[in-house]
């Protein structure tokens, strides 16, 4: 027997959680982009998007974020933690590639030194995940080996089931498990048609990139030049990917007292990595594409055993130019054949 | 991957504040300090962990953090020396701190040289204008126990003589009978008086000719002059795992999280700075 959380009865939970203690966050509109933001009532949840135009990554990861707070007085300086604000919290509606792409992450926030802004909003979120039945053109999960309803990341999987109805449970964590036994009189016991899973079709053969990324004759070809030709380094791709995770760290206040804050940043800029002499190791354009195809499909999966990638195809969906992973990747595929 | 616990602190990012006790002009715009901590833990947790070749951030609330070496030897925990060039907003800002002001420092961070596998052996140190600092931690950890270790040359060089930092520990060197210090500055940077080298680095080094045989080269110096170096120690005979040198990348939290300064896979930060030629080799050269 499965179980089925009904669509009418999301606001009974939605409820039911807040009054437990949890924010609940979700894909909505928001001016002119969609997002995922805090709600007070189900009905403000937006399920018809393909996926909102910013992912999740925000919400753990945040723009930019107080890190320290200092104060600087005659005869010695005081430095306060700025934690994210305490509480847990659940997202409900995340796609699984949002979802996923946080799991990704977990590593690099971690590897010897624990970055506490990551963990402490990671340990308090909830992921409630739903499957997609719908695509678009944009979307690769598949091509990276997942698929739309990939469990990677997630505390729940919910599958939707035909008509719009509602939405059969897969429990997958403990967190996961624990937020459903709060709601679990609201569910039923059950089982009902599931609406098709989208259809994403494969666009690159990710395993002949990588093989023609690692090789070290390809570092220099003429390739990076040619397809990042019309990169304007905007860095759209980089900050809307719910996978990359550089940033900046910029002291805002004045003598005396302010704040030391995480600031996100981007290897598309030619400051990312600019020495104070002038020399710049990644000084064109197209050495920065390549570092950010190189990380993401070769440098981090070699540390991480993980793609920095989880087919949300973000990066070309919004990129101003029409760049992006997809169209190198697919070229890369062609190249390597 | 160990659990590294920085600062006693839990918050990796949170900085120690570190007094400055002294402060010297090694050359136009070039200054070093002397920075004592003032939490007995962190100072602690420093005496711990600093091993010569690792590096810190140095910061001014309110400016930023930049990074550069630990400039004192692995020998000499007390304190720590920093030197720098002022150059940009973080180090006007702590060319501005007088003796008495609190800075903050993060770190120690990155590997070390391991000095204790050049026991027995002769060492060669070749290093150009303000980046003796680094290599400068690495002699005076060598120096501070000169018994375990065989002949010892340095070959530095500056642009002008103006330039030629720590010049009154050159002054010790040329003096101690224990060390050979070959000193030269660039074409038209010589002063009427001198009475050393004219000629860059990797020329002089290659005049001065030190023997590979059971040598370690460590050497440490603008991209440019690495590169010649490493070709003079090659035309010299020596391995490229026998010679070592510290990249100094751009870098904002030190930690292996903020992607700045990977040369290809390779963290700056983490698996370095300090990395042998037969590694820097295996980089992609176009990313130094």
């Amino acid at each position: 027997m499965t179980k089925i959380l009904f669509s009418d009865k999301l606001d009974n939970c939605v409820e039911r959680w807040k009054s437990g203690g949890f924010t609940i966050i979700g894909p909505v509109q928001r001016a002119n982009i969609s997002t995922y933001a805090a709600v007070e009532h189900a009905a403000e949840l937006d399920f018809g998007l393909v996926l909102p135009d910013r992912s999740i990554k925000d919400l753990f990861f945040p723009q930019s974020e107080p890190m320290l707070r200092y104060t600087i007085k005659k005869e010695s300086i005081d430095t306060n933690e700025c934690l994210p604000p305490a509480g847990p919290r659940i997202i409900f509606g995340a796609r699984p590639c949002d979802a996923s792409g946080m799991s990704i992450d977990d590593p690099l926030f971690g590897w010897d030194y624990k970055d506490e802004y990551w963990f402490q909003r990671r340990n308090e979120s909830v992921i409630i995940t739903i499957a997609c039945t719908k695509a678009d053109d944009f979307c690769m999960c598949t091509s990276l080996k997942m698929a739309p309803d990939t469990t990677k990341g997630s505390d729940i999987l919910l599958r939707p089931l035909a008509g719009n109805k509602g939405w059969q449970v897969e429990e997958l964590t403990d967190r996961g498990r624990e937020a459903f036994s709060a709601i679990a009189d609201i569910l039923q016991e059950g089982a009902d048609t599931l609406a098709p899973l989208a259809v994403v079709e494969k666009k690159f053969d990710l395993d002949a990139c990588v093989t023609w990324l690692q090789n070290p004759e390809n570092f220099e070809s003429r390739f990076w030049k040619e397809i990042s030709m019309r990169c304007i380094g905007c860095a759209s791709c980089t900050y809307l990917c719910p996978t990359c995770h550089c940033f900046d760290i910029q002291d805002e206040g004045d003598t005396y007292t302010g704040i030391r804050r995480k600031n996100w940043d981007s290897c598309s800029f030619a400051l990312f990595t600019m020495h104070t002499s002038g020399h710049n190791p990644r000084s064109t354009q197209s050495a920065r594409w390549r570092q950010r195809i190189m990380h993401k499909f070769n440098y981090f999966p070699g540390k991480f055993s993980v793609n920095s990638c989880s087919g949300c195809g973000r990066c070309s969906r919004q990129c101003p130019v029409d760049m992006g992973i997809t169209e190198t990747l697919q070229e890369i595929s062609t190249l390597s054949l | 991957m160990t659990e590294h616990i920085h600062n006693t602190q839990q918050n990796i990012y949170k900085p120690a504040i570190m007094k400055i006790v002294a402060r010297h002009d090694e050359a136009p715009g070039v200054r070093t300090m002397k920075l004592e901590f003032q939490d007995p833990a962190d100072h602690e947790f420093f005496k711990e962990t600093y091993r010569t070749g690792m590096f810190g951030l140095y910061g001014v609330y309110g400016e930023g953090e930049s990074t550069f070496c630990v400039a004192s030897p692995e020998t000499r925990k007390d304190y720590i020396e920093c030197t720098f060039r002022q150059s940009g907003r973080v180090t006007s800002a702590l060319a501005n701190a007088d003796i008495g002001d609190l800075i903050t420092f993060r770190g120690p961070y990155g590997n070390r040289f391991p000095i204790e596998e050049f026991h027995g052996k002769n060492l060669l140190f070749v290093s150009g204008g303000i980046a003796l600092p680094p290599t400068r931690s690495v002699i005076w950890s060598c120096l501070d126990q000169r018994e375990k270790f065989g002949k010892v040359t340095i070959v530095y060089g500056a642009r002008s003589v103006a330039d030629l930092v720590y010049k009154h520990e050159l002054e010790e060197w040329q003096e101690r009978s224990d060390v050979d210090l070959v000193l030269t500055v660039d074409p038209g940077g010589e002063s009427p008086d001198w009475k050393n080298k004219v000629g860059f680095v990797p020329t002089v080094l290659e005049e001065a000719a030190p023997s590979p045989d059971n040598c370690i080269a460590v050497i440490c110096g603008p991209p440019i002059m690495i590169k010649f170096t490493l070709i003079s120690l090659k035309k010299l005979g020596f391995d490229e795992s026998n010679v070592y040198t510290t990249l100094e990348n751009r870098m904002k939290c030190g930690l292996g999280k903020c992607g700045r300064c990977n040369v290809g896979s390779v963290y700056v930060c983490k698996e370095g700075p300090v990395f042998t030629a037969a590694e820097v080799s295996r980089m992609p050269s176009a990313d130094l």
